[in-house]
């Protein structure tokens, strides 16, 4: 099967939705899940035959080849992320209301922009398909329809519009630079053209980009209001799920362009850094659950960047266990707002009220923090053994950074946990979560507990996608066989 | 024209652009009402558009456009560049749109556009209060209050 499937297939379904629903509100209600579960099945289909021997691949749009025509280049990791997204969304649709028009319209279109984003191998193109997710998740930001949703998607527009300019004008600086906008052309140039400060800005600009939806440092103040007032479904979405593309672009970038670029590597870092301590510290200053979980996902994503800016194989399969475990574990916890929103002391007694949901919590907030037999454990252990292996001080300093960040996290967990579990006596109890929010956060518990036993196959294959992303002359030789020569014979003294 | 003549257009355009980048910011940045920093927005954008433009400028180019399958004999300007303009004209155009339907709604819902008092009517709404331009949920102390008197 063709990997464009995966983009085209979900932006068919998102414009042609509105009609089916005019036709049948049942037809309308299954159109969603079954384009996401083809393209799922599209998706382990491609995963099934990129085998050892043949490797990764790339298409060319239209047939015009690159550099001038535009590329998508299909490796295990970018399908690994699309995945995450397809099989999360699809996991979110289940105990979804009916006739959901809107939202179910917009849940396409950002499913098609995402895999757009994880596959597209040319840097307009990455803008572009940013820019479709962008603009579909500030109409489920304020999906709810109340004024305080209407403002905060409003916030939250302004900031990410103002990211997507200095985006762009990062590609701008680039494409001055260098004059190509392919990805894999750009890493054979990078290393002459852009080992500089044209290329640090350049890159510093893109990351302001594509941070805010990253929710990296400076730019994630949209993260508390838009999540306080989003449904839970979209917070799930876009804090769990969405947020982590960013992310993936960040890394191609860094990978591809940057490889040599030990600044561009210490920015993602600092900026790492500094989202997890404010991350937890504003999670354990905050009074409510729904902030709690906004800022611990802040602090999250804190940690899958300072992952990612560890060079080489290590950082990327390190980087991607974290993500893929937030993937899991966040979206589930934030299918708990709706009952248990509001003020943390709402929440004593809550194991009297239905203990089933209090036990579901704690596992999903221990695996968050890292306890040894749940996934989480061994994403933070790859983290630090990524770390130590480079021996340099920088990196030493993020290692005592995440290790202080967990016991401020475990610190707010577990008082949440002591609230829910020591005092007998609710005033004015919680309610247990309703059934079509329960389904969720149980399958999801389900996929957690499934890779906590299957460590072993999935720590395998991750390696492998890992070195096979780090290597940037892979990416070259299957995207552009033109200058896969020149790249060879130009190496080669 | 001569080269000097040419120059004159880079350094106009390029400060150009750069004025109205940093314009467009500082116009975000310091203003409190939402439309004028939507209108922030639109600078910025045109800014970056403006750069983009002037990365493809030629002096004495021509339009590339082939006359007859003919390559014209001058030279010619970058088309990227104008191709990436046209697609990231359009999306600032839908994301304004966007924007102002937005700042509809969210003034029939408080009655202001005014970010501060917007922030505030909000925080009274959901029962927070501002603390250093923070949301903070009221009221602070009981939770640990709780905390404290279970471990006692």
């Amino acid at each position: 099967m063709n990997a464009i499937w995966l983009v085209a297939l979900p932006l068919l379904g998102a414009f042609l939705l509105p009609i089916i629903y005019r036709r049948s509100t049942m037809l309308g209600y299954w159109t969603g899940p079954f384009i996401l579960l083809v393209n799922l099945a599209i998706a382990f289909e491609i995963w099934r035959s990129i085998t050892p021997e043949q490797g990764p691949h790339s298409i060319a749009m239209g047939g015009f080849k690159a550099p001038l025509g535009i590329v998508f280049y299909v490796d295990k990791l970018a399908l690994l992320f699309i995945i995450m997204v397809v099989l999360g969304t699809l996991i979110l649709w289940l105990g979804n209301k009916i006739g959901k028009i809107r939202e179910e319209t917009l849940l396409l279109l950002i499913v098609g922009g995402s895999c757009g984003l994880a596959l597209s191998g040319d840097l307009f193109n990455i803008y572009v398909f940013y820019e479709i997710v962008a603009v579909a998740s500030y109409g489920l930001a304020a999906s709810r329809g109340t004024g305080a949703g209407y403002a905060a998607s409003l916030r939250f527009l302004i900031l990410s519009a103002l990211g997507s300019s200095l985006l762009l004008l990062g590609i701008a600086l680039i494409y001055a630079v260098t004059g190509t906008l392919n990805l894999s052309h750009l890493a054979e140039l990078a290393p002459e053209h852009l080992n500089n400060t044209v290329g640090l800005v350049a890159f510093a600009l893109m990351l302001i980009g594509l941070g805010v939806k990253a929710e990296l440092f400076p730019i994630n103040t949209w993260v508390p209001e838009v999540y306080a007032t989003a449904p839970p479904r979209v917070s799930a979405l876009l804090g769990g799920i969405i947020s982590k593309l960013a992310l993936l672009v960040i890394l191609r970038f860094l990978v591809l362009i940057y490889a040599d670029n030990t600044e561009a590597h210490l920015l993602l870092l600092n900026l790492g850094i500094l989202g997890v301590i404010s991350g937890e510290l504003a999670a354990l200053r905050a009074t409510d659950l729904r902030q709690v979980l906004a800022y611990s996902s802040i602090a999250q994503l804190g940690l899958v960047a300072i992952a990612f800016a560890i060079p080489g194989p290590a950082g990327i399969m390190a980087g991607t266990a974290l993500a893929l475990h937030h993937a899991i574990v966040k979206p589930a916890l934030f299918m708990f707002i709706e009952a248990w929103g509001g003020q943390l002391s709402r929440l004593a007694g809550a194991a009297k009220v239905s203990m089933l949901n209090s036990i579901l919590f704690l596992v999903l907030t221990l695996s968050l923090v890292g306890i040894p037999p749940l996934p989480g454990f061994w994403a933070k252990l790859l983290l630090l053994k990524g770390a130590l292996a480079l021996e340099n001080s920088w990196y030493i300093f993020a290692i005592a950074i995440v290790l202080i960040a967990t016991v401020i996290e475990t610190a707010y967990f577990i008082r949440i946990a002591r609230l829910m579990f020591q005092h007998d006596k609710p005033e004015k109890p919680v309610s247990a979560l309703e059934s079509r929010e329960l389904a969720p956060a149980l399958a999801l518990l389900g996929l957690l507990l499934f890779s906590a036993l299957a460590v072993g196959p999935i720590g395998k294959s991750l390696t492998a996608v890992a070195s096979e992303a780090a290597d940037k002359n892979v990416y070259i030789e299957h995207t552009s066989p033109v200058f896969h020569e020149s790249f060879k014979s130009s190496t080669k003294p | 024209m001569t080269i000097e003549e040419t120059a004159w257009i880079y350094i106009l355009s390029y400060s150009g652009a750069l004025g109205l980048i940093l314009l467009g910011i500082i116009g975000m940045v310091i203003s409190r009402h939402l439309i004028r920093i939507i209108l922030g927005l639109m600078l910025l954008e045109a800014g970056v558009n403006l750069f983009l433009i002037t990365i493809g400028y030629r002096a004495n180019g021509v339009a590339p456009i082939l006359v007859d399958g003919q390559v014209p004999a001058a030279i010619m300007v970058d088309p990227i560049p104008q191709a990436l303009v046209l697609t990231a004209i359009v999306i600032g155009v839908a994301v304004q749109a966007l924007a102002l339907a937005l700042v509809v709604k969210t003034y029939k819902a408080y009655g202001t556009l005014d970010t501060q008092e917007l922030a505030e009517k909000i925080a009274q709404e959901s029962g927070t209060r501002i603390v250093d331009g923070i949301p903070v949920s009221l009221p602070v102390p009981a939770t640990r209050q709780l905390v404290e008197e279970k471990s006692a």
